[in-house]
């Protein structure tokens, strides 16, 4: 546009991920700085009772009452609901209309006296009110198991071959890596979704040695050169090596030619096959 | 026509001195005048029925776009933050009518003097639940404003002072249905859909008569017994809590009496093993008899949908020549990368090519529907596919450039299923950005598919997918919308290079809209907590 040259783009960041952990899904995340509590530090408390209020789910299950109601659930209603609760013979709990309209067992706690004669469904009134309270929190904490997207989290991740990983990694990143890149690359992630996050799209480390620079030729034929702190059509700020910043306004004649060194895992992303995803994970997982 | 104008502008001028003290006049809309391209009014979502955000106000122009100065800001304030969003983003089209706007954000109702931006009245909601997650903005019909809640009530409200005439709870929030769109009015109908994925609950579209409140139908967006769309399901259960939500206003062709809509992601979300096959009418294009209901044909953007790609998009109608016949076409750009173009009357495609990079599909189906590689599906150890390419930030269609305009995002996410069991519910798994996301703006040929022009936002920290600018396109060959750095950008519509720009306090979080108001063309714009109200100085008008 307006005759500029800007031929490679290639920007992004850790910031980046970490907002989008939460943006990808719904009809809408939050920015990211609306719900702290729900990004990558979080604990899983709190991010569980961000996206629960964010959400609005309503009341929050009780959770002791919910683990007394488990075993009497799998004793009593599992073989007709599922272990879940999700269905078997009988239909789901956890899109009921009698455990969605229900907050703490009052209307779910007559209703399991009753039973539902008619459909086959006996009267548990044998059973205590108390323990009939905790499988209705049991039922609550099902249905928030999988409304509050908040409290998932991934399975085991590894299923990848690690060998075959280890020819990929040969095959394709030694041009620019070294086998001190990987060395004890596992021990530096919390988890293998973390590890395989990271070898993808590494965080650019505080060194600034990862970040986007851009060389700005100004129209009296000057050259600035730098990190980039932002660009967009109209303003490049930079950040130059003695610290000093400098704002350009993009105006006619100024031309800005970005840099950026994750622009090869850019490329690699872009093409990068699931079962390669998988291999090289569970290959650098062996390497602790 | 040159005339005209400088008789107007000089009636403004004329008109002007008094402007500040006048009262904004007796609001009623004729329901005759919905629909229709608007001139001095914005009288519903998209300004009329077919999408497209064209205005055919000439009075700024690609020469004087550079002198628009500010008129007034209005900033929302004493709401404060709205669970889990820190301070309100208005993300509605507000309409105007007989120089009153009214604007929304979740819970609340604004009505505004277009002139000065100073509040007529104002509309406060107590929710008792539901997502406040955005809020599109409100109908008319003759006195009457129709407003959704974030837990699924209608709100019908007298325009001329915010006095609540009737209200009918339409879905129940406690299933996790919530409201975020704004109601679509077609003859006597007030039409209105849902949003809410969280559990497993189906979509549909309520029709209630605009007087009393009396539902007149509904459609379901998943089949029901006996319907031969089950055999997309493993059975009933699963299409009765199959998702399809329809949480965007759609179009309207008045001479097929026809309504276009998009349906939602299907449910369980990420998680599709237990509901092999396609699952209708999920993820599709639909047309429904405006009196009835009823399904004249659908198009499935995304048969058998496992990753969120919620096709909420407007359908954009228009007519072309194709091969010497005039064709009568409704075109999308959806959020699964795909852009399509069919025939209004019988669904046929002519078009669906991907506006984004993507790799997920093997090919079409006879009817021209992408066919998905499972390979791509979320898996346990992650599985790498686009993110949503574009999001409900409205489209346009500039009729003079027959050009399709979309802010697409192109790049990646690892989509994780975190639940393999033979019953997932819910979400079922998770989808996180990875790598460089970046937004695109794309002119489209939508005879062709093909981007004429596009325009790459620089940008350090990538896209947001989910909230962006929408769009607005004039007579005058211009598009205005805006970049992810406050800047309300305005571009040439028929070649893309940028004419103006201004920045604002926030980015911009609606889509524009423009008037005719004392004689002057008005362009107003949403960003973040604040609407901020643009025109020619006087004088520059007539240039």
């Amino acid at each position: 546009m307006l005759g500029r040259k800007f031929a490679r783009f290639g920007f992004c960041g850790a910031l980046l991920a970490a907002a989008l952990l939460t943006a990808a899904v719904g009809q809408e995340a939050g920015p990211a700085p609306a719900a702290p509590r729900r990004g990558p530090n979080a604990t899983p408390a709190q991010r569980e009772a961000a996206t629960h209020a964010f959400l609005g789910l309503g009341v929050e299950p009780d959770k002791a009452a919910a683990a007394r109601g488990a075993p009497l659930f799998q004793q009593s209603c599992s073989f007709c609901h599922g272990p879940e609760a999700r269905g078997a013979e009988g239909p789901s709990l956890v899109t009921s209309d009698v455990v969605l309209g229900d907050d703490h067992g009052e209307h779910l706690v007559p209703f399991l006296k009753a039973g539902r004669p008619d459909k086959g469904m006996p009267s548990f009134a044998s059973i205590p009110d108390a323990q009939l309270h905790d499988i209705a929190e049991f039922l609550h904490l099902q249905v928030e198991d999988v409304a509050n997207r908040g409290t998932y989290h991934v399975l085991n991740i590894l299923v990848g071959d690690a060998n075959k990983g280890g020819a990929y990694v040969a095959a394709n990143c030694m041009s620019c890596h070294t086998d001190a890149s990987f060395a004890h690359i596992a021990g530096k992630f919390r988890s293998p979704d973390q590890l395989q996050r990271g070898w993808i799209w590494p965080n650019r480390p505080a060194d600034h040695s990862l970040d986007v620079t851009a060389i700005v030729k100004t129209p009296d034929g000057a050259t600035v050169s730098g990190r980039v702190v932002q660009i967009s059509d109209f303003r490049v700020t930079l950040t130059d090596t003695g610290g000093q910043n400098h704002v350009i306004d993009r105006g006619p004649g100024v031309d800005v030619e970005v840099h950026d060194p994750l622009a090869p895992h850019q490329a690699m992303l872009m093409t990068l096959k699931n079962d390669d995803m998988h291999n090289v994970t569970a290959y650098l997982e062996t390497l602790k | 026509m040159k005339l005209v104008s400088l008789l107007c502008a000089a009636a403004a001028s004329l008109s002007l001195t008094g402007a500040a003290l006048a009262a904004p006049d007796h609001v009623f809309l004729d329901p005759g005048a919905i629909g229709k391209p608007p001139v001095d009014s914005w009288t519903s979502f998209n300004g009329d029925y077919t999408g497209r955000r064209y205005s055919t106000l000439k009075q700024v122009t690609p020469a004087n776009v550079s002198q628009l100065a500010q008129k007034w800001v209005y900033r929302i304030t004493g709401v404060g933050a709205q669970r889990g969003a820190p301070e309100p983003v208005i993300k509605g089209t507000p309409l105007l009518v007989n120089g009153v706007l009214f604007t929304t954000i979740p819970d609340h109702v604004y009505a505004l003097d277009a002139r000065t931006s100073r509040l007529l009245w104002q509309y406060d909601w107590v929710d008792h639940g539901g997502h406040l997650v955005g809020q599109r903005g409100v109908a008319i019909w003759k006195s009457t404003v129709f407003f959704q809640t974030p837990d699924d009530w209608l709100i019908a409200l007298d325009a001329n002072t915010g006095k609540e005439l009737w209200r009918k709870q339409y879905a129940d929030a406690r299933k996790q249905y919530f409201s975020t769109s704004a109601p679509l009015i077609v003859k006597n109908h007030v039409i209105i859909g849902v949003g809410g994925d969280a559990m497993d609950m189906p979509g549909f579209l309520n029709a209630y008569d605009p007087d009393t409140g009396k539902l007149q139908w509904t459609w379901w967006s998943t089949p029901r017994k006996g319907d031969p769309a089950l055999k997309t399901w493993p059975n009933e259960a699963a299409s009765e809590h199959g998702g399809g939500m329809t949480w965007m206003p759609g179009t309207y062709d008045a001479s097929l009496n026809l309504l276009f809509w998009p349906t939602g992601n299907t449910n369980p979300v990420f998680a599709g093993q237990g509901r092999p096959g396609n699952n209708l009418w999920t993820e599709s294009l639909v047309a429904l008899d405006a009196d009835t209901g009823k399904l004249k044909w659908h198009y499935q953007v995304s048969p058998h949908d496992t990753h969120d790609f919620d096709d909420n998009t407007a359908p954009i109608l228009f007519d072309r020549m194709v091969d010497g016949k005039l064709r009568h076409l409704v075109s999308q750009a959806s959020r699964s990368g795909y852009f399509f173009t069919l025939d209004r009357l019988t669904g046929k495609y002519l078009v669906a090519k991907p506006y984004v990079p993507l790799d997920y599909v093997s090919g079409l189906s006879p009817n021209g529907e992408p066919i998905p590689i499972p390979d791509k599906d979320p898996q346990v150890g992650g599985s790498i596919n686009i993110v949503n390419a574009t999001n409900w930030p409205n489209p346009a269609y500039n009729p003079d450039a027959s050009l399709f305009y979309v802010n697409s995002v192109e790049g990646k996410s690892i989509y994780y299923l975190v639940d393999d069991s033979a019953h997932p519910s819910g979400y079922g798994g998770t989808g996180a950005g990875i790598g460089v996301s970046k937004r695109v703006l794309k002119a489209i040929d939508p005879l062709t598919g093909d981007a004429v022009w596009k325009h790459e936002y620089p940008n350090l920290n990538g896209a947001p997918t989910t909230v962006a600018p929408g769009m607005l396109t004039t007579a005058s060959n211009l598009l205005v919308t805006g970049d992810d750095q406050k800047d309300l950008i305005v571009y040439g519509a028929d070649k893309g290079e940028i004419l103006w720009h201004q920045e604002l306090g926030a980015n911009v979080s609606n889509g524009p809209i423009t008037y005719m108001l004392d004689g002057k063309q008005w362009l107003l714009v949403g960003a973040g907590d604040s609407l901020y109200a643009y025109a020619l100085p006087d004088g520059a008008a007539s240039r």
